[in-house]
């Protein structure tokens, strides 16, 4: 609606031409070049064909206002698609003059021949190691509410930025291995964060802004932020240049990649050392008392912004590298940080908002219900489940799974 | 920690507040209540607050733990003990706005059952923050209408239609300005409440309590902060509201009020009621000072 | 360059359906944000599903347009229940994410391949608004214009035009007489302390319970218009950063006041039109190094998006009220 030019720049230009069109897609994301669809009017005889391009759009102009056949050639779908239950490669359509009439195909995936369990057994794994990455990103998101009580739309850019930055090292910009590119992004990310902090967010609070007023900046640097990715990277989403074909390694039921096994390990061993960190080190004790009350811990010698400075290189860094394995899974676009973003605040509300381990459980929680629920329904709904389950607990435990209860009065 | 709460022992008061009691009082209300025998859980003759076996406890912290207690109707009650005694958490659970783990409580007669905030405020019990909660962005009139009961205004169909309520609204402005006056702050009417001092918050939030007729105000500690000369209006105003007929319960600090104007006290320790009798009494028990300098006394533990 | 140009079309752009529809999401979000104080994050979710009822129910079911507006409206009211049952007593950051979810999760269904029978799924909508536009008072011949040079409208969008700023102008009436009621005294009372409100006997719950109802259902109307305006709906048109555009709206124009929301979706729209054809004015000048223009080309768009997150930063930080609110009310917030 609103993202589109307004209307009524283009209104007042041609009067539309009379014509069939559509778009063969699967989801959202997933558009099939190379599909035939023949037209024939009401007796049968031909009108015209077409083959859907790179967007998946087809279209064929017909003589005039009636009711014409469509039918598309299913053998022209690619391998792993047809179509869907109950959908004829036959449909009827009635168009108006100077109109042009959409026609749906509805495709799909074609059932795998792989048994249940087997399935499932990588359906647990995959949103095992989504959880991680939702987890690791969501460290920095649950450290700066604890420290500033900071709730940043934002980081999802962060993540963004993370893939983004690693795409371009891998594939533009001196073309280095993905593995020395990740690290060079956890560094840059690193920097961003400080930045944010010192640049922008430490000296809005020493001005006292209000905490909502901060909320909404981090609303407007995150569309800021995906716009300028849309504007220099583009719309269109991109792999990495490395690690994409991998043979699987066998593992029982299950068939994984090294660079999915590297994933795992890469992100249990952050989270690890962050968990150590906050338990053991003095900075971690410095990061508590500073959620717990940070005028208190102001008061008692510990110097405040240096730990919240500290949290942010962190959880910058961090969200960073979750986008860089997040874009290992899926192509790099735009919106993967934004998409993330609200399955990171699932889960960090999910354990209850400012606990360290309620966060963890509850991103592993939210992570393994995406995945695992495609075992019964269509992918492109995946992420309806964890939402939902997140309002459902809410319902029975509004202060999450592992939260306490505020005091009043 | 906002800078309201006050230092724990509070300002000292000067010596004439119990100079305030009213000697008429003590001859007709307070009288059944001088012959009730001082000891914790005692029952009292005319109760308007009844609880029964009351639990709360965080984590392995039992912040509240009262076995029986009554509080008697249309006079001043005191309830007092130290820091972290569980005064407020016992305010919490009355009122409806924490849960107990056990227990149950009896208001006016009638069974508490589903204890919310709201329905209890409009059967009559109302309460005060001990860190107070001033609409800062309402004028402190504006403050004061909204403790009126049963507004027909506040009903979404007869709200856009302003002359179904507009009476009724004189009615509240007239009675909100009687209380703003007696409570000092006429002045600041039409001032937003954000900008009052502290204590000026305080006398608001009590002003604002007494504007629905309850019958038990609960006031938590509405003296901290107050400075000497208002709080002795204030002191006033709870001896008065007492003669109206309104029961009132306050958690106070300060010793030289509590025996200025109370007419019961109640101490609580470790979430128990310790001691509870007449505020000399109980003020000069040992047990009590014990319970305030922090020991513990094998006698009060059973 | 010509500024008579990009004038007229950002005048167009904050006078037209556009701004309608934010201005009426804005004032449904105004109270809920502005004067209830709730972190609303879904209002797209009310304007989808003004937009879906309204479509689906003609152009799926057949009905009436004046059948599916109701219908529209409806589920707007709907949604408003069922999202506030569980999440009116959450903390107001969960209540502000889960509201973000639930419209994503509406958004997902509506816009899947399994809801293709029902809502068109990923392919959107359309139906026949003739019904709306057969009591067009307005000549609507193929040269009729009303405006002067880029700021005019053919005689359709001047019916869309006035119908829905006639009905901003209703609803910014009926949300003025209830929000200066004792009703409205309620509702910022649970803005300012909700804890404060229950234990003056107000019953918070029903209180937030209204306001998201009534809040909602303007949502709903603003998807309504929408879904005349295109005669039609398309998932895509429904993502978070709605609700967002809708925020800034109303930041800009000043929340918790009345004509806050209706002065912010005009300017919003203005600038962001203005910003859009400057740049496309300017890439098109011979002047400019040929690696800018090409660079311009086409991203107009992307940019002036741009510009709306960063003006949102500046407003944030240098007038935080918007243009009319009240800077003293801001200032109490700090304390
Ligand atoms: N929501 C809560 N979570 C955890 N502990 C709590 C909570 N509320 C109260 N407590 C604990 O319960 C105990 C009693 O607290 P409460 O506020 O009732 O004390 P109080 O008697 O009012 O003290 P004061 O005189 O200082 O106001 C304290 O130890 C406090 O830390
Ligand atoms: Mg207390």
């Amino acid at each position: 609606m609103m993202l589109a030019v307004p209307a009524l720049a283009q209104d007042g230009a041609e009067p539309g031409q009379t014509q069939l069109n559509g778009t063969i897609r699967f989801g959202f994301d997933q558009f099939f070049e190379g599909v035939a669809i023949t037209v024939a009017d009401s007796s049968g005889a031909e009108i015209g064909q077409a083959v859907t391009d790179t967007d998946g759009r087809w279209s064929v102009p017909v003589p005039g206002p009636g009711a014409y056949r469509v039918s598309i050639d299913t053998g022209t779908l690619p391998e792993g698609i047809r179509l869907r239950e109950g959908q004829e490669s036959l449909v009827d359509a009635v168009v108006d003059a100077g109109q042009s009439r959409a026609v749906v195909f509805a495709v799909g995936e074609a059932p795998k021949g792989t048994p249940f369990g087997e399935r499932a057994a990588q359906t647990v794994f995959n949103g095992f190691k989504f959880g991680l990455i939702i987890a690791m990103s969501a460290i920095g998101l649950s450290l700066i509410y604890g420290t500033t009580g900071l709730v940043n739309f934002a980081h999802g850019e962060l993540v963004t930025f993370g893939a983004v930055i690693a795409w371009y090292f891998n594939s533009s910009w001196g073309e280095l291995n993905l593995i020395v590119a990740a690290v060079l992004t956890v560094i840059v990310c690193g920097m961003l964060g400080a930045g944010l902090e010192s640049g922008l967010f430490r000296p809005l609070r020493d001005r006292r802004l209000g905490i909502f007023q901060l909320v909404v900046i981090t609303i407007g640097l995150s569309l800021l932020g995906r716009q300028l990715v849309q504007l220099f990277f583009g719309a269109e989403p991109l792999p990495y240049r490395d690690f994409q074909v991998q043979e699987r390694w066998e593992f029982g039921p299950w068939a994984v990649t090294p660079r999915e096994v590297a994933t795992i390990a890469v992100i249990l061993v952050a989270l690890v050392a962050v968990g150590l960190m906050l338990q053991k080190t003095r900075f971690g004790k410095a990061t508590r008392a500073v959620a717990d009350n940070a005028d208190l811990a102001a008061v008692s010698g510990i110097n405040v912004n240096r730990v919240v400075l500290i949290v942010w290189i962190m959880g910058a860094a961090l969200a960073g590298l979750g986008g860089v394995f997040q874009g290992l899974d899926a192509d790099i676009d735009p919106f993967l940080g934004f998409q993330l973003l609200l399955l990171i605040f699932a889960g960090v509300e999910l354990g209850g908002l400012g606990t360290a381990y309620g966060a963890l459980a509850g991103s592993l929680i939210i992570g393994m219900s995406t995945e695992v629920s495609t075992l019964w329904i269509s992918p492109e709904l995946k992420f309806v489940v964890p939402l939902a389950a997140l309002i459902l607990v809410l319902l029975l435990r509004p202060q999450g799974l592992f939260g306490i209860r505020a005091r009043v009065g | 920690m906002p800078a309201d709460r006050p230092p724990p022992e509070g300002p000292s008061a000067p010596e004439d507040r119990s100079m305030l009691l009213d000697s008429a009082r003590r001859t007709t209300e307070v009288e059944p209540i001088l012959t009730v025998h001082p000891e914790p859980g005692v029952a009292k003759p005319n109760p308007i607050l009844t609880m029964d076996g009351l639990r709360r406890s965080f984590g392995g912290l039992t912040a509240v733990d009262v076995d029986h207690l009554e509080i008697e109707r249309g006079i001043v009650t005191a309830l007092i003990g130290p820091n972290g005694a569980g005064k407020t958490t016992l305010f919490n659970l009355l009122t409806g706005f924490d849960r107990a783990d056990h227990g149950r409580w009896e208001f006016n007669g009638q069974m508490v059952t589903s204890p919310s905030p709201d329905r209890l405020a409009r059967r009559g019990m109302v309460r005060t923050f001990q860190l107070t909660k001033s609409l800062a962005k309402l004028s402190v009139l504006q403050n004061m209408l909204l403790g009126a009961p049963n507004q027909m205004g506040e009903r979404l169909w007869a709200a856009p239609f302003r002359h179904l309520w507009r009476n009724q609204e004189r009615t509240n402005t007239e009675r909100a300005d009687e209380l703003l006056e007696q409570f000092n702050l006429a002045r600041m009417r039409d001032e937003l409440a954000g900008t009052l001092s502290g204590g000026q918050r305080k006398l608001l939030e009590v002003a604002r309590a007494l504007m629905s007729d309850p019958a038990l105000v609960m006031l938590d500690e509405p003296m901290a902060g107050v400075n000497p000369a208002l709080a002795q209006s204030l002191l006033g105003h709870i001896t008065q509201l007492a003669l109206s007929g309104v029961s009132v319960v306050y958690i106070e600090h300060d010793m030289d009020v509590v025996s200025g104007i109370s007419d019961w006290v109640v101490v609580l320790a470790q979430g128990r009621v310790i001691a509870e009798g007449g505020p000399w009494k109980v003020i000069h028990d040992e047990s009590v000072i014990d319970a305030y300098l922090g020991r513990r006394r094998a006698g009060t533990e059973a | 360059m010509d500024f008579d140009i990009i004038f007229g079309n950002a005048a167009r752009a904050a006078f037209g359906p556009e701004a309608i529809i934010l201005a009426l999401a804005a004032i449904g979000l105004n109270i809920h944000f502005g004067f209830t104080g709730l972190l609303n994050f879904g209002q797209v979710g009310f304007i989808m599903l003004g937009a879906y009822g309204t479509s689906v129910a003609v152009a799926t079911f057949g009905w009436s347009l004046w059948v599916g507006i109701p219908i529209g409206l409806f589920l707007a009211l709907a949604l408003a229940v069922a999202l506030g049952i569980p999440t009116l007593r959450l903390h107001a950051v969960m209540f502000a994410i889960v509201t973000i979810a639930a419209a994503e999760i509406i958004r997902i269904l509506i816009g899947s391949t399994d809801a293709i029978g029902l809502t068109g799924g990923p392919l959107s909508v359309s139906f026949d608004a003739g019904a709306f536009f057969d009591l067009n008072p307005y000549a609507d011949g193929p040269q009729d214009r009303y405006g002067v040079g880029t700021f005019a409208f053919t005689g359709q969008q001047m019916w869309v035009i006035t119908v829905g700023w006639v009905l901003v102008a209703l609803v910014s009436l009926i949300v003025f007489l209830i929000i200066r009621s004792p009703w409205g005294r309620v509702l910022k009372s649970i803005r300012e302390d909700e804890d404060a409100a229950r234990s003056l006997g107000k019953n918070v719950f029903w209180y937030k319970m209204q306001a998201l109802m009534i809040g909602g259902v303007i949502g709903g109307m603003a998807g309504v218009i929408d879904a005349i305006k295109t005669s039609g709906a398309d998932p895509n048109g429904f993502r978070p950063q709605v609700t967002f555009y809708t925020y800034t709206a109303l930041l800009l124009g000043g929340a918790a006041t009345y004509m806050g929301p209706v002065l912010g979706a005009i300017l919003f729209w203005f600038l962001r039109e203005w910003i859009e054809s400057f740049l496309r004015q300017l890439s098109a000048e011979a002047w400019l190094p040929g690696a800018i223009a090409d660079f311009l080309e086409g991203s107009e768009g992307i940019i002036s998006v741009a510009m709306v997150g960063l003006a949102l930063v500046l407003l944030m930080l240098f007038r935080p009220q918007g243009i009319t609110g009240n800077r003293i009310e801001m200032q109490l917030d700090a304390r």
